[in-house]
């Protein structure tokens, strides 16, 4: 049920400005315009929602109840203005929307009320009734929250005081938008969630709004939506601007100019639109700045474009497919250890790659000992990982045969409880780490520990680096290679092929579940391509993939 | 109400829940103050100063049920205040706990007229 206004309506807005006191008509015309205003800027004003609850509805729960209140009077020709204002306060009383429309509402309430039922407006009469009308709407809440709507029809209400000994003018409204305008933009000085967002307050901008859409009545300047595209460039948007970036738009061009003549605002706009998306336009200080989105082919139109309206002050391109990507690279996180409870059983374990270190500590490592290319840590290094652990019951997973020994030796060396499991390969370590009980006895734990090892079959696929015969396989430098437990098993050009060998020689159609750790060496396709494979011999078996980031060994497999 | 994460379980009471609701409520446009639900109760309150009077928490098998008991400002447009502040609550209740809440039931319970001379 809404009526569109034909925009201009009732009376010549150069015409009311002179008049120096406003009657019925004049408010109706004036309510008019703020509300035409505030449409072409609704999405602006639903964009800055954050407060109280960020539902991006304030700019057209506050169109909806002007629109209420228009509905109210559309036809009417009362020339008494109390009785204007208190028609336009019943009606957006009627048609309040969401928590913005129903202070608004109360808004008009008091303005209404101050007015009574008086003919005309005059000086002090507005400067009563912005105070009665913020009187109003601050009763309407037990906690006014400062940095919103509310604040901003304070600020305005104070500073309109000043104008008392002078007769109603132009020039009023003029000064009064300012104030509005300066405090919305100190809304977020005030309310610390704006701040965090990086918004003024919604309501505050649409209360700023619908005084600018009188003014701009009052001075002939135009209300269509182009006109509204143009903003304040210190709030023109980019960061939004950023994450909807459309299918086909390559770079990002903005252009500061000096028109030549003044510029047409939905022309311009018109044929930007020809050229690319996401068009803002932000005036300042005589100055236009444009901003666009356009696809490769397009990405010097813009430019050569404004150059034809004026001059050309500064040109900024950026490629947006490579800002995306940047943005996504995130740096690495760091590995979470679970934090070791005094005289608990903590774990430490040798791994070889981060991404087997995140797994490890996931399980409940409390420590790792960084294997390295040659995973062949020190016994120093070995003992730096435990000794300042607050527990004296140590666990050792060295998970490689090498290590047992040095593990071992640390463990004399130190004069802790520290017992080694004599895992020789991460699967047998992961398998171990499934049986650990931080708060169980040391022992107990560890015999466990030793009974996981042979539950898991360990496959470890890599390239051999030398020509050899082992076990009756013949192998060529640079073939790659399977081994199962340590033992070579298999040999061949394709790595799939080499996991499938691995597989079947470890009986897996016995077992139930494979698991797959891809180190440094291997693509993503290739990780896809074998896990494909195995699934088709092996289709009710469960497969997992992880990624190990080990060195040397494209895949370490653990066959349960 | 509990809630189990793998560290153990997270209980929090009714009474913290009605407080964050009670503070939504105040800072929600139209209420001008929540209301006892009984006489009785009312009595009790001037005694001991309440800070979720009005409020009420239940948590079922679906979730959590706040009841509000509000007294909103004459002049205003009741039934939009009333789904505002329902909205709020409902907000900053599921922002501050982490929990979906199943339904605010809001019961305006008498209407304050200002002295606005």
């Amino acid at each position: 049920m809404t009526v569109e206004p034909n925009f201009p309506s009732t009376l010549d807005g150069r015409e009311l400005a002179h008049s120096g006191a406003l009657d019925g008509q004049g408010l109706k015309a004036l309510m008019e315009a703020g509300m035409t205003w505030l449409k072409a800027n609704q999405q602006l004003v639903n964009s800055l929602n954050v407060f109280p609850v960020p539902d991006g509805d304030t700019g057209t729960n506050m169109l909806l109840t002007m629109q209420a209140a228009y509905n109210e009077i559309v036809h009417s020709n009362e020339k008494n203005v109390g009785k204007m204002a208190h028609s336009i306060a019943h009606g957006a009383l009627m048609g309040a929307r969401g928590n913005s429309g129903v202070i608004l509402s109360q808004l008009w309430r008091g303005f209404a009320r101050a007015l009574d039922n008086l003919d005309k407006m005059d000086g002090p009469t507005l400067i009563n009734a912005l105070i009665e009308s913020k009187n109003t709407a601050y009763k309407g809440v037990v906690r006014p929250v400062e940095g919103t709507i509310l604040t901003v029809a304070n600020d305005i209400a104070v500073f309109t005081e000043r104008f008392r000994e002078q007769t109603l003018s132009l020039n009023w409204l003029e000064k009064i938008v300012g104030e509005a305008n300066r405090s919305v933009e100190n809304t977020p000085n005030l309310l610390p969630i704006l701040k965090q967002a990086g918004v003024v307050d919604s309501g505050g901008k649409g209360l700023a709004i619908l005084l600018e859409g009188m003014l701009r009545y009052l001075k002939g300047l135009s209300l269509a939506p182009s006109a509204a595209m143009v903003q304040p460039m210190n709030t023109m948007i980019m960061e939004e601007a950023m994450e909807q970036i459309e299918p086909g738009q390559d770079y990002e061009v903005i252009v500061d100019f000096q028109p030549s003549h003044p510029l047409n605002l939905d022309k311009f706009y018109a044929d930007l639109s020809e050229i690319g998306t996401s068009i803002q336009v932000g005036e300042g200080d005589g100055m236009y700045r444009m901003h666009i989105h356009v696809p490769l082919e397009k990405r010097y139109e813009p430019i050569d474009y404004t150059m034809s309206l004026g001059t050309i002050t500064k040109v900024a391109m950026e490629n947006l497919i490579a800002q995306l990507e940047s943005r996504k690279t995130q740096p690495e996180p760091e590995i979470q250890f679970t934090p070791v409870e005094p005289g608990k059983i903590a774990v430490i374990t040798v791994s070889p790659g981060k991404g087997l270190s995140r797994i490890f500590a996931s399980l409940g490592v409390s420590a790792i000992v960084e294997g390295g290319q040659t995973m062949n840590p020190s016994i120093e290094e070995i003992l730096n990982a435990f000794e300042n652990l607050p527990t004296d019951k140590i666990i050792i997973l060295p998970n490689n045969k090498n290590i047992i020994l040095a593990a071992q030796n640390a463990a004399n060396v130190s004069v802790k409880n520290v017992m080694v499991i004599p895992t020789k390969t991460i699967p047998q370590g992961l398998n171990a780490m499934l049986r650990h009980d931080p708060d169980g006895d040391l022992e107990n734990i560890a015999e466990e520990m030793k009974e996981a090892l042979n539950e898991v079959e360990t496959g470890e696929i890599t390239t051999a680096t030398r020509s050899v015969e082992i076990n009756g396989v013949k192998v060529d430098q640079g073939e790659v290679i399977a081994l199962l437990n340590g033992k070579l098993i298999a040999s061949g050009h394709r790595l799939d092929q080499a996991c499938l060998d691995l597989l079947a020689e470890a009986k897996t159609e016995d077992r139930e579940r494979i698991t797959l750790f891809y180190g440094q060496n291997i693509t993503d396709e290739e990780v896809n391509q074998v896990a494909e494979k195995i699934k088709e011999v092996y289709p009710s078996h469960e497969i997992e993939i992880h990624e190990g980031s080990q060195p040397h060994y494209q895949m370490i497999i653990a066959i349960e | 109400m509990k809630e189990t994460n793998p560290f153990g379980h997270i209980f929090i009471s009714h009474r913290a829940i009605a407080s964050i609701a009670h503070q939504a409520a105040l800072e929600s446009y139209g209420v001008v103050g929540l209301a006892a639900k009984s006489l009785a109760e009312g009595l009790a309150q001037v005694l001991v100063k309440d800070p979720t009077l009005g409020v009420e928490v239940d948590y079922s098998g679906d979730g959590i049920t706040i009841e509000l008991y509000i007294i909103v400002e004459y002049g205003t447009r009741i039934k939009m205040v009333a789904s505002s502040v329902a909205d709020n609550v409902r907000y900053q209740v599921e922002k501050s706990i982490g929990l979906p809440v199943h339904s605010v039931n809001v019961h305006v319970r008498g209407l304050r007229i200002s002295n606005l001379d």
